[in-house]
């Protein structure tokens, strides 16, 4: 019984990274249209660009925030000076899903060919230990926990209280009428990239902190277990990303208690078939975003 | 725009004609296109040709130009959770083509080393393996696929009648019916006796835990571990298998830590085992329980990567590794050393001091010296010629000098001398399966992640595990 609620503890720090990761892929692909399958790459840049700011000796939350302004600006030129030509040419959206692939594989053999192929750490300290029985959490996995939760309040806050958020609701819902209605959907869809891509790093640097150690291809999995949380909790639907996210992560962890570590990807993905067979629509189908 | 319905008919006639080939005005047309056609058959022979010299790539090798550089290939994992592999490999590699390079090269060729990246992976081994062959008609030698690949590619390099120095340890290969086949790393099996050996002569521990990583590699310890456990009467507290692709390994971290294991054999490579033990000291109260890993754990991007994880003196004091014993005193080591530091700015992945003591580096290091060795020998760079003086050189023979480094070697094959090659890597015993078996140590990391030899374990001790 022990270590079912020990991993209890463990599926809140997974789902904390996953929630802060899917809420940015579903808002990108809800509004920007985008299933941007380079975001595994973004993370993976952005995390190891927070590795050299650490190793510079600063702290890692530093660090972290530092991750989520290169992911601001990586994505932003993705969307730039790739993705935007693209969409001018009316590439198909299978074809943007292959253009952003390709951007995923270029960016993971950046980070290799300059970072090369040994796997790197942050210098943290991951502080005492919060233990209530069996469940144990570091100050630094609550810090974690915290981060994902300030996240979705400001992602709360940005989609119901700024001009920008109704901008960006309208845009995912009809960017044509959108447009005829006066909204500047370029202007929206670039504030998009930025904010997004922030969420990217900074879920980057959360993901590599909580890892312990990194590399430039680690992020291959994790990519496509945020791409299940997002299908499980409603494409498009930041709220539903975080309810997948938490589902996910949870389920992950405690079926790892009961059976082979080893299958509990595959626990993640039968679940994915069973809401895409029972709701197909996701956890959460109100409009999106 | 042409307007063809304003011309006459025979015009346009003629015109079509024209453009058919059918009058006379369209025999240079034809000529060309006999021309075009003979050219498209020549590329075709010159390409069919091209591609069988590929495929045999040693017979190309015997063709290249006087002095142009004849090539090794690591062919191995750079990429993938595998990628430290690779590297290790090619800085013997370097190490060793440095020494013959300034002794002149092998018949006048100097050699070159060159990376072909499996990902550690069948699927993208076998393509790799392929390319290199296709690729690189001056191929002369190959060194390094790995327990992930060697089962798919090994057949491919024999095939092609090319030497290859794995370092798979896959027990397949320890009755392997490939004539180019060498290895000189311990068959998994025997590693994995060894490591529970360890535990159980060395520190009278009886109850172990297995953390291997789910790769082909690192599972194939499990198995013969377990017989291990078994004939050494010790309990198996828990094996969890980790998933190298995972991000985090707590549940398995407590799976172990709650089993209240004395010891953890591991071999999970890339971020897992950084990852893995961190998380596993954490969720053990903080203290780290002792670890017994590979040798493909005794690697400086290991030991970087887990350091940070967990401390680097708490992992100097509660790590140990099995290794096949080399050397790092005396003057094949010297020799070694010298060369080392003469291609350091080559090794640009990790810190170079890292592959002073490291056992893989020093077996590719011998395996590249012995067998240009036997080409000189020979007096050829084929291989089919070449193979067969690869192992009176390793093995000995009746009368043979010994030498310890490329330039004994060569001065003793040109004055007409039989040699015995002992290198850093300590003496080579092939079996008629071309396996080499000799004694164990037991590593430790010391200060700055250097290889300490703290015991060593006969092989009388590891083969007690087989019963």
């Amino acid at each position: 019984m022990d270590i079912v609620i020990a991993s209890v503890g463990f599926g809140l720090v997974t789902a904390s990274v996953l929630a802060i990761a899917s809420v940015a892929f579903t808002m990108q692909f809800g509004i920007t249209d985008v299933l941007n399958l380079s975001f595994g790459g973004v993370m993976i840049a952005s995390a190891f660009i927070a590795y050299v700011v650490n190793n510079a000796g600063v702290n890692i939350w530093i660090g972290v925030l530092v991750a989520g302004v290169a992911g601001a600006i990586i994505s932003y030129l993705i969307n730039r000076f790739v993705l935007t030509p693209f969409k001018r040419r009316n590439t198909s959206p299978i074809g943007m899903v292959i253009v952003t692939l390709a951007l995923g594989l270029i960016l993971e053999n950046l980070v290799l060919a300059v970072a090369g192929p040994n796997n790197v750490s942050y210098a943290m300290n991951s502080g005492p230990t919060l233990a209530v029985g069996a469940f144990e959490l570091t100050a630094l996995q609550i810090g974690m926990i915290a981060l994902s939760l300030i996240i979705a309040g400001a992602i709360h806050a940005l989609l119901r209280l700024t001009r920008l958020g109704k901008a960006m609701r309208a845009t995912s819902c009809n960017a044509g009428l959108a447009r005829a209605s006066g909204i500047r959907t370029e202007r929206v869809i670039a504030s998009t990239w930025l904010i997004t891509g922030a969420l990217c790093g900074i879920s980057g640097a959360a993901f590599a902190m909580n890892s312990g150690s990194f590399g430039s291809s680690s992020a291959e999995l994790f990519l496509v277990v945020i791409i299940a949380s997002v299908f499980v909790g409603g494409v498009g639907q930041p709220y539903g990303a975080m309810l997948g996210a938490l589902l996910l992560g949870l389920v992950t962890e405690v079926s790892a208690a009961f059976i082979t570590p080893d299958y509990k990807e595959v626990i993640a993905f039968i679940i994915l078939l069973g809401v895409m067979a029972l709701r197909p629509q996701g956890l959460i189908a109100r409009a999106t975003v | 725009m042409h307007d063809d319905r304003r011309r006459p008919a025979g015009a346009l006639r003629s015109q079509w004609r024209t453009a058919l080939g059918q009058d006379g005005e369209s025999e240079p047309r034809s000529h060309r296109s006999r021309l075009v056609r003979g050219i498209v058959g020549l590329a075709s022979i010159l390409a069919l040709t091209a591609a069988a010299w590929g495929a045999t790539g040693v017979a190309a090798a015997s063709h290249v130009a006087k002095g142009s550089p004849l090539v090794i290939a690591d062919l191995a994992p750079f990429t993938g959770v595998d990628a430290v592999l690779g590297p290790g490999f090619l800085a013997g590699c370097y190490t060793a083509t440095n020494a013959i390079n300034n002794d002149g090269g092998v018949m006048g060729h100097p050699l070159q080393c060159k990376q072909f990246d499996t990902r550690g992976d069948p699927a993208d081994a076998v393509p790799a393996a392929r390319q290199m062959f296709a690729s690189t008609p001056n191929l002369v030698l190959v060194i390094g696929p790995t327990s992930d690949e060697a089962a798919a590619v090994v057949p491919i390099i024999n095939a092609n009648h090319m030497v290859v120095f794995s370092g798979t340890g896959q027990s397949e290969f320890d009755k392997s019916p490939f004539k180019y086949f060498f290895r000189l790393t311990p068959p998994d099996a025997y590693s994995a006796y060894a490591m529970v050996a360890t535990a159980h002569f060395r520190f009278h521990w009886n109850r172990i835990a297995f953390a291997f990583g789910n790769d082909i590699g690192s599972q194939a310890f499990v198995q013969p571990a377990e017989q291990a456990v078994k004939a050494f009467h010790m309990k198996l507290t828990t094996n969890q298998v980790l998933n190298l692709s995972d991000s985090t390994f707590r549940t398995e971290a407590d799976a172990v830590a709650a089993s209240h294991p004395q010891v953890v054999l591991t071999e999970a490579l890339g971020p897992a085992d950084a990852t893995f033990l961190s998380e596993l000291k954490q969720l053990n109260k903080g203290k780290m329980i002792p670890v017994i890993g590979t040798s493909a754990t005794i690697d400086p991007s290991w030991y970087s990567a887990v350091a940070k994880a967990v401390g680097a003196s708490t992992l100097q004091s509660n790590y140990y590794a099995d290794a096949l014993g080399i050397t790092t005193t005396g003057p094949s080591y010297a020799v070694f050393k010298h060369n080392l530091i003469a291609i350091r700015k080559k090794i640009t992945w990790a810190p170079w001091t890292g592959y002073l003591d490291h056992p893989q580096t020093f077996h590719f290091y011998d395996a590249v010296t012995m067998s240009v060795l036997a080409m000189i020998e020979a007096h050829s760079t084929k291989a089919s010629v070449y193979r067969s003086y690869i192992k009176p050189i390793a093995n000995g023979v009746p009368g043979a000098v010994t030498v310890t480094s490329f330039a004994q070697g060569l001065k003793a094959l040109n004055a007409g001398k039989k040699i015995h090659y002992v290198g850093p890597g300590g003496a080579t015993h092939f079996n008629k399966y071309n396996n080499s078996q000799v004694d164990f140590q037991i590593d430790k990391y010391g200060p700055n992640g250097k290889v300490v030899v703290v015991g060593s374990l006969p092989a009388s001790e590891v083969s007690a595990a087989e019963k």
